[in-house]
């Protein structure tokens, strides 16, 4: 039941994936882009990653997407300006296709690789869904403080590249 | 095929639907709305390795891939926004000043 | 308090009951707030209001019963109106808008606690549609997909009013959802869960939350308001400068899903705001315990029946509590003017922000202090 469940979100995410990238309006591919996070979301709820699912609602739906669509709204790019392709030429499409094969390849030989790689990795924690935002936390707090504060650093110093760049255009 | 397994699969196809939208459309939005799902596919896979094996890790790598997202998007946006008042384009085929 | 060893037919009954429940509940607070509303906003500015319509015209002759009826007759109305596409908008986002706003308000209201757990056949039911283990996280999720509603309305409705006012709404949703967050995790410093049950059940052996966290009571009001786009924050509709905003190209029951949305919003908020600083459903000063053995005194009942009677009562404190923020939206909805949009920014950015930022890091400290 819950395979079946995954499996279908996961296809339907898919699906919304595609029809996306092959939209013209970049509104509604915003929107599409939404549903597919909300959707991978509850892909993550049913892998009992409980809080990463909040944060992906909350942060990436709410916060992120939200920034998203208000500058394509406020640019208000009318869609016939909206090219769909790049001047493309067939090496990039060869490329894509070769990228593409070599995924399917290694992923059909790889599924079973990371129980191999990491047999029962050394820091086990309970997994019950009912403790998943403590124990993530804790981790994050631990073992992964300095990663978490240089990432806190990183996204201060993106802030303030950002302010830059909007009050340099002012300046025109 | 197990949850997590599926996850995997579903994460690399996400993934090649990212990179087509990167490669090979020239709108800069879209360019960017194929980063986002490169980066979620990319959480997709570790929130199911993370099931697979069985520790919290993978989790949480997904915070840090979601920080750097938001960096992403605000530099970007900014950008997006700094291009369009200079040359009133986002065709990323249009910038060709440097070609000269 | 786990509901995983129950078959699936009972889970889903129970969980089909108790979503009935709360929407019974939070659908009810918009006809009932309207006419809350303008009665109040008549007597405070010394008009008449809607008198009239009642329910029963001909016993009270005249007079209408408070015209109580008119909430009815509005909807009735409405739903009588033409659906209509105005030329030239966006017919899918047109149509997608109102459902996202009344989807997500109605989605956010699930993850609100109602009552004690209960035990049928010797299992635990927690009354509340959605037990995840990220507890009212779920609810701030739901919330923050509703500013695309107003987005899309916005935008589809192809005008220019209707487009500022989106843009504004989205920029002042981000803005205030920061602070909103962060006055959030002082309580959830101090009780150490997400889980508003549990927070409602530390509240009743201890304190209410807004004396351990009175600075995020402050902030979470305040970004209440900005939330739900009601004044002094309504810049999204703002009639003396946008027409409507992005409600100028809606009617008839379109328009009336956004007026749902923002209602059941409103309670929703008013509802965690409840959980979270005012006890919840919990009366003050009664834990859980005392009040079950009160009521099988009175009523000589078994616990299994008495248990609902705590329920109701439950139920009851928590509508009355809500009650009382609602009733703060109506008197400060014409009690103050509506913001400058450079004032609201700066008030979001330039107060409320660092105000919230210095109280999580005090509250952790003096949290710090006082565990280690």
């Amino acid at each position: 039941m819950t395979t079946f469940v995954f499996a279908f979100l996961g296809i339907l995410a898919l699906f919304l994936g595609v029809f996306l990238i092959t939209r013209r309006n970049p509104v509604a591919a915003a929107m599409l882009l939404i549903s597919d996070f909300v959707i991978l979301a509850v892909l993550y709820g049913l892998l009992d990653a409980h809080f990463a699912a909040a944060a992906q609602v909350i942060v990436y739906a709410g916060a992120i997407m939200v920034v998203f669509v208000f500058l394509i709204m406020m640019l208000n790019i009318p869609n016939e300006q909206i090219r769909f392709t790049r001047v493309t030429n067939i090496e990039w499409l060869l490329a894509f296709v070769g990228i593409v094969a070599a995924v399917i390849v290694a992923q059909a030989s790889s599924l079973g690789w990371l129980q191999t790689a990491f047999p029962n990795a050394a820091r086990i924690l309970p997994n019950a869904p009912s403790e998943n935002t403590r124990n993530v936390a804790a981790l994050m707090f631990t073992d992964y403080l300095w990663s978490f504060e240089l990432v806190g650093f990183l996204i201060i110093a993106a802030m303030i590249g950002a302010v830059v760049i909007a009050k340099q255009g002012r300046k025109h | 095929m197990s949850l997590p397994e599926l996850g995997l699969l579903f994460s690399v196809l996400l993934f090649l639907i990212g990179l087509f939208a990167v490669m090979f459309r020239s709108n800069i939005l879209f360019q960017m709305m194929g980063i986002e799902l490169l980066l979620n596919a990319a959480n997709l896979a570790f929130v199911s390795a993370s099931k697979m094996v069985g520790n919290l890790d993978g989790q949480v790598v997904v915070f840090f891939v979601m920080t750097i997202a938001a960096c992403e998007a605000a530099v970007g946006l900014a950008l997006v926004v700094a291009l369009y008042r200079e040359r009133s384009t986002t065709e990323t085929d249009d910038l060709t000043l440097l070609r000269g | 308090m786990t509901e995983t060893n129950m078959p699936i037919i009972v889970q889903t009954i129970a969980t089909v009951l108790k979503i009935f429940v709360l929407l019974g509940i939070a659908l009810q607070v918009a006809p009932i707030m309207t006419w809350i509303e303008r009665r109040q906003m008549a007597v405070t500015q010394r008009r008449l209001g809607p008198n009239r319509v009642g329910i029963l015209p001909k016993l009270f002759n005249n007079w209408g019963f408070f015209g109580l009826g008119q909430p009815l007759a509005d909807a009735v109305k409405l739903l009588f109106k033409e659906d209509f596409f105005p030329e030239g908008v966006h017919k899918t986002f047109y149509f997608l808008a109102p459902v996202i706003i009344s989807t997500t308000a109605m989605m956010c209201t699930m993850g609100i606690p109602f009552g004690h757990s209960v035990v049928v056949f010797g299992q635990y039911i927690d009354l509340r549609p959605v037990s995840l283990d990220v507890g009212f996280l779920f609810l701030f999720a739901m919330s923050a997909l509703g500013v695309y509603g107003v987005a899309l309305a916005g935008w589809a409705s192809n005008s220019k009013y209707p487009l500022l006012g989106g843009l504004r709404s989205s920029a002042q949703m981000i803005s205030y959802e920061i602070s909103m967050g962060l006055a959030l995790i002082p309580p959830v410093l101090i009780f150490g869960t997400f889980d508003l049950q549990k927070i409602i059940a530390l509240q009743a052996q201890g304190f209410w939350g807004i004396f351990y966290a009175p600075v995020s009571f402050l902030i979470f009001t305040v970004t209440m308001f900005a939330e739900t786009n009601r004044l002094p924050f309504d810049l999204a509709e703002g009639e003396s400068e946008l027409v409507a905003g992005f409600l100028t190209e809606y009617g008839g029951m379109r328009w009336s899903q956004f007026f749902l949305g923002e209602y059941t919003m409103m309670f929703t908020l008013s509802a965690l705001s409840t959980c979270l600083f005012l006890g919840g459903y919990e009366l003050p000063f009664v834990t859980h315990e005392m009040l079950l053995s009160f009521v099988q005194k009175l009523t000589t009942l078994d616990v299994a029946f008495a248990q609902w009677i705590v329920v109701l009562i439950n139920l009851g404190v928590l509508i009355l509590k809500s009650a009382f923020f609602l009733l703060l939206f109506a008197q400060v909805r014409f009690t103050l003017p509506r913001f400058r949009y450079d004032q609201l920014m700066r008030l979001g950015w330039k107060v409320l922000l660092p105000i919230a930022l210095a109280n999580v890091v005090v509250t952790a400290i003096v949290l710090g202090f006082i565990r280690f």
